[in-house]
């Protein structure tokens, strides 16, 4: 169980750039003053980011996941649960995978 | 009106992130052989996942250190922390968008809350708000959801545990890209998210095509806010 210093300090340093990137948008934000505008673009935010996980995605992906994508997007508009349609997308992918050899 | 954080929502967030949980525990195992196969102790391999908790971060540094040499150059060092920077800037966003919430609870709740911040967690405790959830301690449940499994896979990891051969057989890489696919789906109501989506979507396909790895998310959440920052009319309030 050793824990070299030079290890420590590269880790300490690493871990300060992390938690300088999760903590310092929020820590900004209590310097800018809040206004309905800013809000309504920071509520914007999550759907966009999802698009920006989900687009690369769709364009790197072959059959199994674009199979999954479409069947996902399907049966959340037919309003089931997030969950769900998540889920049932993952099936999707590991089955045409284990079934392709992929 | 007030923000609580309570036990409550911290289960309740907990639960909810359960999903992602098992996909974030698979790559923590992978992270732990990883771990090994440069010799890093069990110790120094915990701690790092304790303290930098980014799988693509991690990697990064795994990946700096050739045969786990930790002598670096200042110019190889500056250079590994701007690409953590950059691999986790679209956390600055995360944390801005979670301000107008997080904020109305303790500076000693809202940052270890922020320690463990992850992308489902902060996409699933953004549409909880959106659907008119208060408990703050839902963002750390849901936090933490991810985070103990990515420390519990690096132990299993490196102690030689490896439970799933080939995790891409049972698609858990594909965990967040589905719940992401799911909410958004979801989440758009009106003309306004549509709007959302293809310019976030145009845009983060151009930032993939041209720019690192970490680019297109930030690209694409700083495009929706500016669409909406736009466009936004002040009188009609829904």
């Amino acid at each position: 169980m050793t824990l070299r210093p030079d290890f420590l300090w590269l880790v300490l340093l690493v871990g300060a750039v992390a938690f300088a990137c999760r903590a310092g948008g929020f820590l900004l934000m209590r310097f800018i003053p809040a206004s309905p505008r800013l809000e309504a673009a920071l509520r914007a935010t999550p759907l966009a980011v999802m698009v920006g996980i989900v687009a690369p995605a769709a364009a790197h992906g072959g059959v199994p996941e674009l199979l999954a994508l479409a069947v996902i997007i399907g049966l959340a508009r037919l309003g089931a649960n997030d969950v769900v349609s998540a889920l049932a997308g993952v099936a999707v992918v590991a089955v045409t995978r284990s079934y392709a050899g992929l | 009106m007030t923000t609580p954080f309570t036990s409550n929502g911290m289960r309740r967030g907990f639960i909810a992130g359960q999903p992602f949980g098992v996909g974030v525990f698979v790559y923590g195992i992978a992270f732990g052989l990883l771990a090994v196969q440069i010799r890093f102790s069990l110790l120094e391999g915990t701690l790092m996942s304790v303290l930098v908790y980014s799988g693509s971060a991690q990697l990064a540094v795994v990946n700096g250190l050739p045969g786990g040499a930790l002598s670096l150059s200042s110019s190889a060092l500056s250079a590994l922390l701007a690409t953590i920077f950059l691999l986790n800037a679209r956390y600055l966003l995360y944390g801005a968008a979670l301000r107008p919430w997080l904020g109305q609870v303790p500076a000693w709740q809202a940052y270890p809350t922020l320690a463990v911040l992850g992308d489902g967690n902060w996409i699933l405790s953004m549409k909880q708000a959106a659907n008119g959830e208060r408990d703050a301690g839902y963002v750390m449940g849901s936090g933490l959801a991810s985070f103990l499994p990515w420390i519990g896979g690096t132990v299993l990891g490196m102690l030689g545990g490896n439970l799933i051969a080939n995790p891409r057989l049972l698609a858990l890489d594909f965990m967040l890209i589905a719940f992401c696919a799911a909410m958004a789906t979801s989440m758009v109501k009106g003309r306004t998210d549509l709007a959302i989506v293809a310019v976030a979507g145009g845009v983060a396909l151009v930032a993939d095509a041209l720019l690192p790895q970490g680019w297109p998310i930030v690209a694409a959440g700083l495009a929706g806010a500016l669409l909406v920052w736009v466009r936004f009319k002040p009188e009609p309030t829904p």
